[in-house]
């Protein structure tokens, strides 16, 4: 166990090496150990070398960490990813937002070639094509997406762990090592995009079931586009305030109209299509499934409709989270999909984009932190820490002490109830947890626009069908 | 905490209050009786039972408000006593502000004030008779009009004390039926008003047509009731879009939905602004006033600042010069006018915090905690999240063309603050087509308020009334058009 602690404590990647199940035995004394140890190594590696950070330390008068609370004040505002102005977009002023992601990474923009760049996804490609970074994108309230800057092994780091998660949730080898046993990769949405869902795909395409051959998707061809996505957001925001109509859409999205309607009238047979290869190719077969629940939910009521039921073998695996959020499920809905499924073992985790990492859901309906993460409870009026013991309610903050090259501390928009400090949960792991009990701050004062991951698609669909009508 | 949120049924009282609510802010609750046992006497079954209201004369009426508010001093009433101590909980204004309002309270109800409404807003000869309409062409007929009273629900806004008492007022002088729905930010003040009047005279006519009740807005239960046009004829609605687009599912004829709809403010400032020193002061200060003024928690208040002062490195340079005046400025306001804000918006100050992230594209002045800030662009763009302006927030945009500003404008738009007068004359044409509905000098947005005047593009007491006709003509004229 001190092997792990000791591990951590100098390098908190190392956890990709861990059995991943170990990481909840660990006592509050070691856990804080590797906590401080974490803060004050990134504290380090990054003060300096983002100017964001440095600012903040400077502003708060930090000059070094002696306690996991030190590092409160140093956590981003969840706005940060997001706090470029909406008119580069508008005003494909790619070089200014080149420069302000530069400002929140340790890898060197200044190598990316703009020239000719008109659209957010032209720009996402071009960065992957300069740059070690695969951005990630959100799906914002206000059309505004926030990018993260991960990079390729970051992405490949995150879908490592969470392997390992499934190999050791329930102790060391209980469950399949699909690193090692590849299985069919089956993903009910697109295959090519940039947010943090796609990205951990493609690469668990390869390496969970061994290569697209042995994957199926739903868009196989078609592409998640970020330029889509926040025209959608900006709609719902315009439409939210009465002002539908009002939206331009970016000469860049006008071009590719012809792209979008082809696409359009194509998604009808992918449906088709996917439901056909699911049956024909991996009907029976125990197969490897992430998406949200409520994503599943559609896809559940569909296969039913069309009288498919338990489709895939009984030792499948799912993953999933994000809850309903966004979405009014029926009570059984969990039923419906492991009626068409076939199988129940799943696991669920909640997680944001911004983390590397993300706390799986425990028997007690709780979810756990692994080491790597350092959560926090703020006073939702005073943003300070509350005391970390006990059982505290406030607004979640979180350092994710993975990322080596992005500033991973960041303070959420949800509302938590936190324990596991000094209690243990009684499905006998360490560590802090959450209760299920989570809301958006925005939702707690009466209302929620947000479009989390479990709308992207629908949003994306409808701001698809408001492009081609309104553009022909 | 915990209060009672009695109803007020026609001139009774029923505090029996046995469900719970939560206010808006503060983390208070609030007790209220169960609306759905009294919805039949909410409502008046026969709009006949109106005619009280018509057995006496205005001058009554003025007369009976007018010892109203001589019984509305907060020093002495134990209602608004208790209400303020709640408001102070469920407010956005500070307490000195509130005070400041509470203590505006008996104003409104001077003699002078309501005689001054009804005669400038509607014409007391129509609210007290049928008024003869000068001869027309056809000779044989005679037209006369008269505004009578309707029954109405109102949804009032809790942002600033003086909607209820102005509510209530109104509905006196137009001889309407209220029922008024409070909103949760502040569900006693109104109450408040009205007990005294039960207290004062439970008969009087004008006391049995006005109840104040709360409950939640969107409960179907009571909703569903009342929003029926056999029950009402109008429905008064301030507040959110959210709100407002909620009340059109009950849309049908003979219910007529007249909206204060939510509204945004702005203001333009020209480059006479920056003459020299001491008017860049004064410039500021008004500014200040337009921002600060009700802690910003009015639609009046200023929000996105257009100002002319040039985008190359000169002009920014002068913008932000004008922003960290009126940051100055806005700390300097005196204490019955605007406080740091007592619950600064956290989402606000997360974007605040999240501008350092890109500080070439705008500069901030405050906002570290709860003290209020400027922010002023660094080109001619408006932060993302000029919606979420609020709590002594404001945004500088730089401008070179006006042309930007006017643009600018549209249907949302409630006041527009100006500097100089001569742009003001210049633009109003311009900015009324676009949707503006209130231009004042720069520093008056919400200091003047000159009643009576119209409200929001509409005037509100000519629409709450029912405008009705009497033709007169003489029997051998119309017998004769039988005939050929």
């Amino acid at each position: 166990m001190s092997d792990l602690v000791e591990s951590l404590s100098q390098d908190p990647q190392s956890f990709v090496h861990a059995h991943y199940n170990e990481g909840f035995s660990l006592r509050r004394e070691e856990r804080d150990a590797i906590a401080l140890a974490g803060l004050r190594k990134r504290f380090k590696q990054l003060g300096s070398a983002l100017p964001a950070v440095a600012k903040l330390a400077a502003d708060q008068g930090i000059h070094e960490i002696n306690s996991i609370d030190d590092a409160a004040p140093l956590l981003f505002p969840h706005t940060v990813y997001k706090s470029y102005p909406l008119s580069f977009l508008e005003r494909g002023q790619f070089d200014r937002l080149t420069k302000w992601l530069g400002g929140l990474t340790t890898v060197d923009l200044k190598g990316v070639d703009l020239s000719g760049v008109d659209s957010i996804d032209e720009w996402i490609a071009r960065i992957e094509k300069a740059t070690d970074i695969n951005l990630i994108h959100t799906f914002g309230t206000t059309g505004k997406l926030s990018f993260l800057p991960r990079t390729k092994s970051q992405t490949a780091l995150t879908a490592t762990i969470n392997a390992h998660c499934i190999r050791d949730w329930s102790g060391y080898n209980s469950g399949p090592d699909i690193l090692a046993h590849h299985i069919p990769l089956i993903s009910p949405s697109y295959r090519h995009g940039g947010s943090a869902i796609i990205r951990g795909m493609n690469f668990m395409a390869v390496n969970y079931a061994g290569g697209y051959d042995n994957a199926l998707f739903l868009y196989p061809d078609a592409y998640f586009s970020a330029d889509v996505i926040s025209l959608a957001g900006r709609m719902r925001a315009a439409e939210a305030r009465g002002e539908a109509g009002q939206v331009n859409i970016p000469p860049s999205l006008i071009a590719r109209r012809d792209e979008f309607a082809a696409r359009e009238q194509g998604r009808a047979a992918d449906m088709d299509r996917f439901f056909e290869e699911a049956r024909s190719r991996f009907g029976g077969q125990d197969v490897f499934l992430f998406a949200v629940w409520p994503i599943l939910f559609e896809w559940a009521e569909e296969g039913l409709k069309r009288g498919m039921k338990g489709v895939f073998g009984k030792n499948s695996i799912l993953t999933t989270g994000g809850g309903s959020k966004g979405k009014v499920l029926p009570p059984d809905f969990k039923k419906t999909i492991f009626e068409f499924l076939g199988f129940e073992r799943h696991f669920e985790f909640f997680g944001m984009s911004e983390l590397m990492c993300s706390a799986p859901r425990c028997e007690r309906d709780r979810f756990h932190f692994p080491p790597v993460i350092v959560p926090y409870v703020l006073d939702p009026a005073t943003g300070q820490p509350l005391p970390r013991h006990g059982r505290q309610t406030g607004r979640l903050a979180l350092m994710d002490l993975l990322p080596e090259s992005y500033w991973g501390g960041l303070v959420s928009g949800d509302e938590v109830t936190m324990g596991g400090f000094d209690d243990t949960c009684e499905c006998g792991r360490t560590g802090p947890y959450l209760e299920a009990t989570i809301r958006r701050f925005s939702e707690a004062q009466g209302g929620d626009d947000k479009i989390n991951c479990a709308g992207a698609p629908e949003a994306h669909d409808k701001a698809m069908d408001f492009l081609v009508g309104r553009t022909q | 905490m915990s209060f009672t949120v009695p109803l007020l049924l026609r001139g009774q009282v029923i505090d029996e209050a046995t469900v719970e609510f939560g206010g808006r802010r503060g983390g208070v609750s609030f007790r209220a009786p169960d609306l759905s046992k009294y919805l039949n006497e909410l409502t008046l079954s026969a709009p006949s039972k109106m005619g009280d209201l018509y057995t006496i004369s205005l001058e009554e009426i003025f007369d009976f408000l007018a010892k109203l508010g001589e019984r509305l001093h907060p020093e002495d009433n134990p209602y608004l006593q208790e209400s303020f101590e709640l408001s102070r909980a469920t407010s956005g204004l500070s307490d000195s502000i509130l005070r400041h309002h509470y203590e505006g309270i008996p104003n409104y109800f001077r003699k002078e004030a309501t005689r001054d409404i009804a005669e400038r807003l509607i014409g007391i000869d129509y609210l007290e008779g049928w008024v003869e309409q000068p001869q027309t062409i056809q000779r044989n007929t005679r037209l006369s009009i008269r505004a009578v009273g309707a029954r109405a629900v109102h949804i009032i806004a809790g942002n600033v004390p003086v909607v209820g008492v102005t509510t209530v007022i109104r509905n006196a002088i137009t001889r309407s039926d209220a029922i008024i729905k409070t909103p949760s930010n502040d569900p006693l003040t109104t109450a408040a008003v009205v007990r005294t009047m039960i207290d004062m005279d439970p008969d009087h006519p004008v006391t049995r047509h006005v109840s104040v009740a709360y409950w939640k807005g969107g409960d179907t239960s009571v909703e569903e009731y009342l929003y029926d046009p056999r029950r009402i004829e109008k429905i008064i609605a301030w507040g959110g879009f959210a709100g407002i687009k909620h009340l059109t599912q009950y849309l049908q004829p003979g219910l007529d939905l007249i909206t204060l709809d939510p509204k945004h403010s702005a203001t333009i400032i020209g480059p006479e602004a920056f003459a020299d020193d001491a008017s860049l002061d004064a410039i500021a200060k008004r500014l200040a006033l337009d921002v600060g003024v009700l802690n910003q928690e009015g639609c009046v208040n200023a929000r996105v600042v257009y100002v002319q002062s040039g985008t190359d490195e000169a002009g920014l340079e002068r913008a932000n010069e004008l922003g960290k005046r009126t940051f100055a400025a806005l700390q300097g306001l005196p204490d019955h006018l605007s406080t740091p804000h007592k619950a600064f918006d956290p989402e606000l100050k997360a974007e605040l915090d999240a501008l350092s992230f890109v500080e070439d594209e705008f500069k901030l002045y405050g906002g570290r905690r709860n003290e209020g800030a400027v922010i002023v662009s660094q080109s001619d763009v408006a932060v993302d999240f000029a919606r979420m302006l609020a709590c002594r927030v404001a945004n500088i945009v730089p401008i070179d063309d006006v042309e930007t500003a006017v643009r600018s404008v549209n249907a949302y738009t409630q006041t527009i603050g100006i500097y100089p007068e001569s742009l003001k004359a210049r633009l109003r044409d311009r900015l009324a087509f676009q949707g503006a509905q209130r231009l004042v000098s720069l520093g008056g947005a919400a200091t003047l308020m000159q009643t009576p005047q119209p409200q929001d593009g509409i005037e509100p007491l000519r629409r709450s009334v029912k405008w009705i006709t009497d033709e007169r003509a003489d029997g051998d004229y119309l017998a004769a058009m039988a005939t050929a």
